[in-house]
């Protein structure tokens, strides 16, 4: 049970970090508009489980890149409002160009050979 | 959550809240999409995930979880342990047992094989050993030390010693000393420092017998010099020469051996000189010194090793010196290694079978624990699963598991460490040893740190294993059947091993209990046994003449003269002497003129008139040696001899010769075969008896035998104030009755066999207690089945003999498995036993009664319970 855990966070760990300071770009919000936006914005491609989704907000807010407080939400509900850092911003921004260079470099791996010459 | 306490509390509320928050969210979406309020509940938390799993992974973000959780652990572990008290005193009982012993042994072994002796600084020194065509010697001749010193340059310094008894005569009187003669770089190659005065300076090496020096002892300082602050520059006189007191040892040091308790050392060129040896200063074949050196700075032991080989090689002979091959050997040093390379060699293999022993009992003691950790894991599978169904990861059970048997590790090591400590007290007290001079070996127990880093790994490796069986267990299990069948379904498997164990456990029990056995019975034959004469009331007093006669003749007439007086004192029926008391050897001779293809041994000693008469053994023909003289060139043979020498034929006024002597000596009288040295293993010995007044044994030490009515107290001041009436020169070593001496023959098989019994009574609860857990464990998994069998007609009366029954096979075969191994123990230990064969049926019926009535109990127990369940109940149990 263990090892399974372990390898679907692997997996997930470093994307969802930065799926969800992606979506804090757009303003602060709570875990559940957090997960919802991830899901909506990747077409349900990705359903992020609180058992993945509270871990990493915890950690990231761990490590300064965001910053959490209570708020009552705009239907009068006490929520853990999330927003980002200064230090989390930079951090998106290298994520980003890393993980643009991940694909990229993916992408010329699985491209047909043909193309190549 | 006990720990962190406030803070953690706090966070866990918010991370509680937050996924209350998520969840009520989730919910009102779902209900804004018109689905009805449980549909909506359901989808919601489908979507949301496991809380458990997202609390616990996200509250690990934020605390020292493994600090954490491990606190938490011991407190479930300490908590289980509470609640089946039992069982637990049980594991830690059998654990401490099993540390605790272990550690008294490895204590022991460490402390006779490894630590220096009292005083010594032992790092880096070492033992030289000689091996002449592959035959090892403890000691070698000066010259070869000298050439050996000079050569080497891995060993730096480098020192020589032998060992003699010396006379010191102070104004009340003459005594006997233990004493070595050393070369002057002894104290400060052993690093030891004096407490007053002195060491010997390099130019003492050349001193002849006069301007004599001394170092004393403690014990000898305050038992003849009243402790005087100056006896530093007194004079005072050593085998009845003037000898200046330069230095007081501290107290602690005796020698470089365990057992030497010198009291004096003097330079070992001078020392030679008075002790009449000034030959054996510059024999090369004189072997009469060993060599310790200490290895030079920076230099390994191996380098040492390859020096001195060479060195080895390269020692001159002496002319008619045969020896093909010639190497010097070095081992590290101990108290019992100095000049011992015997011991020194073997030492680590001792250490290496204790070790083997002692893994195999803890491993076996382990493995009896985790079986009854595995009955209690049975109880609890249910309940891990239940952890595991709630989110809780294997390596959290597991981690459970181990604070349990770490609760239960270090209970142990604490009980373990009392009984340790108690035991190494106790021990030497138990197994007294007699040496020269009847002193006790000061044998130092008091565990240091080696010991006790040694039983730290001995109670990880123990927590270890207790730990790792049942969680392994668990872990393997699938977690579905347990959930849904209950406890029953689960038990299964696994008996066969812990089967194993109990078989093996046993067999382990008959081994040391057969062969501590065969050791008490030996000793018993051996002490009941008929020597051949009579040991009642002899008294056996060596004396040291070195002082008081000058040559051979002044010796035989000075023994002669003393045997008479105490002839004369009221109380004594018969008086002798002998050059050698009994010990269990004399020196042995090879008989000449025999036209024989395999020469005839024989053990020869020189014994003063009437020895015969005070031994109590009337010859079967010919005559003792008298008084009157006429014995010149007689000699007295024992019966084997006379018969193997001259078959069929009477033996008195037969010659035989001696060894390389040229006389041949005339057989006087013929004597019953007894055993004269002692206690002996080899059935056969032959014996001759020579006139001390015509072999004439040099000046030293010498045995009178005196046969006496009355009480020892009241003739023991006797004989010494009439020794003292012929020569108060000649000092008496040491009086004792002859049973007193021939229990000094029989210690080492005596204290063997404590040690044994001691071993195999712990390996016996062991065992009872290991094969209790197995049946309790075999019980625990048939209880629905003996329901069953209840509910069908069985009687309690029919269960119970099932159960027994089974329990009783693995009984056979563990007699069995140990039957056979002790035997083959037994055979290998032939050499120790006396007047047992090992195959003893006495020894080997009462262990194996002994084992089964332990087996039966064990089996009892467990199985009156189960033959006493309810059916009803045990059927329900679900």
């Amino acid at each position: 049970m263990a090892a399974r855990e372990t390898a679907r966070t692997d997996i997930l760990q470093g994307t969802l970090d930065m799926l969800i300071l992606q979506t804090l770009r757009w303003g602060p919000t709570h875990g559940y508009s957090i997960a919802q936006a991830i899901r909506s914005a990747s077409n349900d491609a990705f359903r992020v489980e609180t058992g993945s989704l509270y871990p990493a907000l915890h950690r990231l807010a761990q490590r300064r890149l965001v910053h959490a407080e209570w708020k009552t939400s705009d239907n009068n509900q006490r929520a853990r409002y999330y927003r980002l850092t200064a230090a989390g911003r930079r951090h998106l921004t290298r994520e980003q160009t890393r993980w643009q260079q991940v694909v990229d470099a993916v992408h010329a791996l699985m491209r047909p050979r043909e193309q190549e010459g | 959550m006990p720990w962190p306490g406030w803070f953690g509390r706090r966070r866990d509320a918010e991370i509680d809240e937050e996924l209350a928050s998520h969840l009520r969210m989730a919910i009102a979406d779902h209900l804004e999409r018109g689905e009805t309020p449980d549909t909506a509940r359901r989808r919601a938390l489908i979507e949301c995930g496991n809380p458990t799993v997202a609390k616990e992974a996200t509250r690990s973000v934020w605390t020292w979880t493994a600090v954490e959780q491990l606190a938490t652990d011991l407190q479930i572990g300490a908590r289980i342990l509470w609640r089946a008290p039992t069982l637990s005193a049980t594991a830690i009982v059998l654990i401490a047992l099993v540390i605790g012993g272990n550690t008294t042994i490895f204590s022991m072994v460490h402390a006779i094989l490894a630590k220096p002796a009292p005083g010594v600084r032992g790092d880096r020194l070492v033992t030289l050993g000689w091996v002449t065509d592959g035959a090892e010697h403890p000691g070698t001749s000066y010259r070869n030390y000298l050439d050996v010193a000079e050569a080497s340059q891995t060993l730096t310094p480098i020192l020589a010693a032998g060992f003699k008894r010396f006379i010191v005569t102070t104004s009340d009187g003459s005594y006997a000393v233990q004493g070595a003669m050393v070369t002057t770089n002894y104290f400060d190659t052993l690093g030891v420092r004096l407490a007053r005065g002195r060491t010997f300076t390099a130019q003492e090496s050349r001193l002849d017998a006069s301007g004599l020096v001394a170092v004393i002892s403690d014990r000898l300082w305050r038992d003849r010099f009243a402790a005087s602050p100056d006896v530093v520059g007194q004079t005072t006189i050593l085998n009845s020469h003037v000898t200046t007191i330069v230095g007081v040892a501290p107290p602690d040091f005796c020698g470089v051996a365990l057992g030497e308790r010198s009291d004096v050392w003097l330079p070992l060129v001078a020392a030679a000189l008075i002790d009449g040896q000034a030959a054996a200063l510059s024999d090369r074949r004189a072997a009469f010194v060993i060599v310790i050196g200490r290895l030079a700075p920076g230099v390994a032991l191996a380098a040492a090793r390859a020096e001195l080989a060479t060195i080895a090689q390269q020692l001159p002979r002496e002319p008619g010196d045969s020896a093909r091959s010639r190497t010097i050997q070095l081992f590290p040093y101990s108290g019992t290694a100095a000049g011992d390379s015997l011991v020194a060699q073997r030492g680590p293999w001792f250490l290496a079978l204790f070790s083997i022993i002692t893994a195999l009992t803890l491993l076996i003691v382990c493995a009896n624990v985790a079986n009854l950790m595995l009955a209690r894991a049975l109880v609890r599978a249910r309940e891990m699963a239940v952890r595991q169904s709630f989110g809780a990861s294997r390596v959290r059970i597991i981690r459970i598991f181990a604070a349990e048997a770490l609760a239960i590790g270090a209970a142990a090591w604490v009980a373990a460490a009392l009984f340790a400590s108690w035991t190494t007290r106790a021990l030497p007290q138990l197994m007294e040893p007699l040496d020269g001079d009847s002193t006790r070996i000061a044998f130092d127990f008091t565990p240091d740190w080696a010991v006790l880093g040694y039983a730290m790994l001995l109670a990880l490796v123990g927590t270890a294993i207790v730990s790792a069986a049942p969680a392994i267990r668990t872990c393997r299990l699938d977690l579905q059947p347990l959930l849904k069948t209950g406890e029953q379904g689960v038990i299964q498997g696994r008996s066969s091993v812990s089967n194993g164990l109990v078989v093996l456990q046993l067999a382990f029990s008959v081994l040391l209990l057969t062969t501590a056995g065969l050791a008490y019975r030996s000793l018993s034959v051996l002490t009941a046994s008929d020597l051949g004469f009579t040991r009642d009331r002899l008294l056996l007093v060596t004396i040291n003449t070195k002082a008081a006669a000058a040559n051979n003749d002044a010796n035989v007439r000075l023994l002669e003269r003393m045997a008479e007086g105490l002839r004369a004192l009221p109380g004594v029926t018969s008086a002798s002497y002998a050059r050698r008391p009994i010990q269990s050897f004399w020196s042995t001779e090879r008989l000449g003129g025999g036209s024989g293809e395999r020469p005839i041994v024989a053990e020869r000693n020189e014994v003063g008139s009437g020895f015969l008469r005070t031994m109590g053994v009337t010859p079967l023909a010919g005559h003792d040696f008298d008084a009157r003289g006429g014995d010149g060139g007689t000699a007295i043979v024992n019966q084997r001899l006379a018969t193997r020498l001259w078959p069929g034929e009477p033996a008195v006024g037969r010659t035989l010769r001696l060894g390389a002597s040229p006389q041949p000596l005339v057989v006087a009288g013929v004597v019953p075969n007894a055993f004269y040295s002692g206690y002996r293993r080899e059935p056969d010995p032959n014996f001759v008896f020579v006139a001390a007044s015509h072999a004439l044994p040099p000046p030293d030490e010498a045995t009178l035998y005196v046969r006496y009515s009355g009480t020892e107290e009241a003739m023991a001041p006797a004989i010494a104030r009439t020794l003292r009436g012929v020569d108060d020169r000649a000092p008496i070593v040491y009086l004792r009755s002859i049973e007193e001496q021939l229990e000094s023959l029989t210690w080492p098989i005596h204290a063997l066999a404590i040690l044994l019994a001691a071993f195999a009574v712990a390996s016996l609860v062991i065992a009872t207690i290991g094969q209790y857990a197995a049946v309790a464990f075999t019980m625990r998994r048939r209880i629905r089945d003996f329901g069953v069998r209840i509910a069908l007609g069985a009687s309690p009366a029919d269960i119970l003999a099932s159960v027994v029954r089974e329990g009783l096979r693995l009984t056979m075969a563990g007699l069995a498995l140990g039957g056979a191994l002790s035997l083959a123990a037994a055979t290998g230990l032939r050499g120790m036993l006396f007047g047992v064969t090992p195959t003893d049926a006495p020894t080997y019926g009462l262990v194996f009664s002994l084992l089964a009535a332990a087996s039966l109990v064990a089996c009892y127990l467990p199985a009156r319970r189960s033959a006493r369940i309810d059916p009803m109940q045990a059927l329900r149990q679900e």
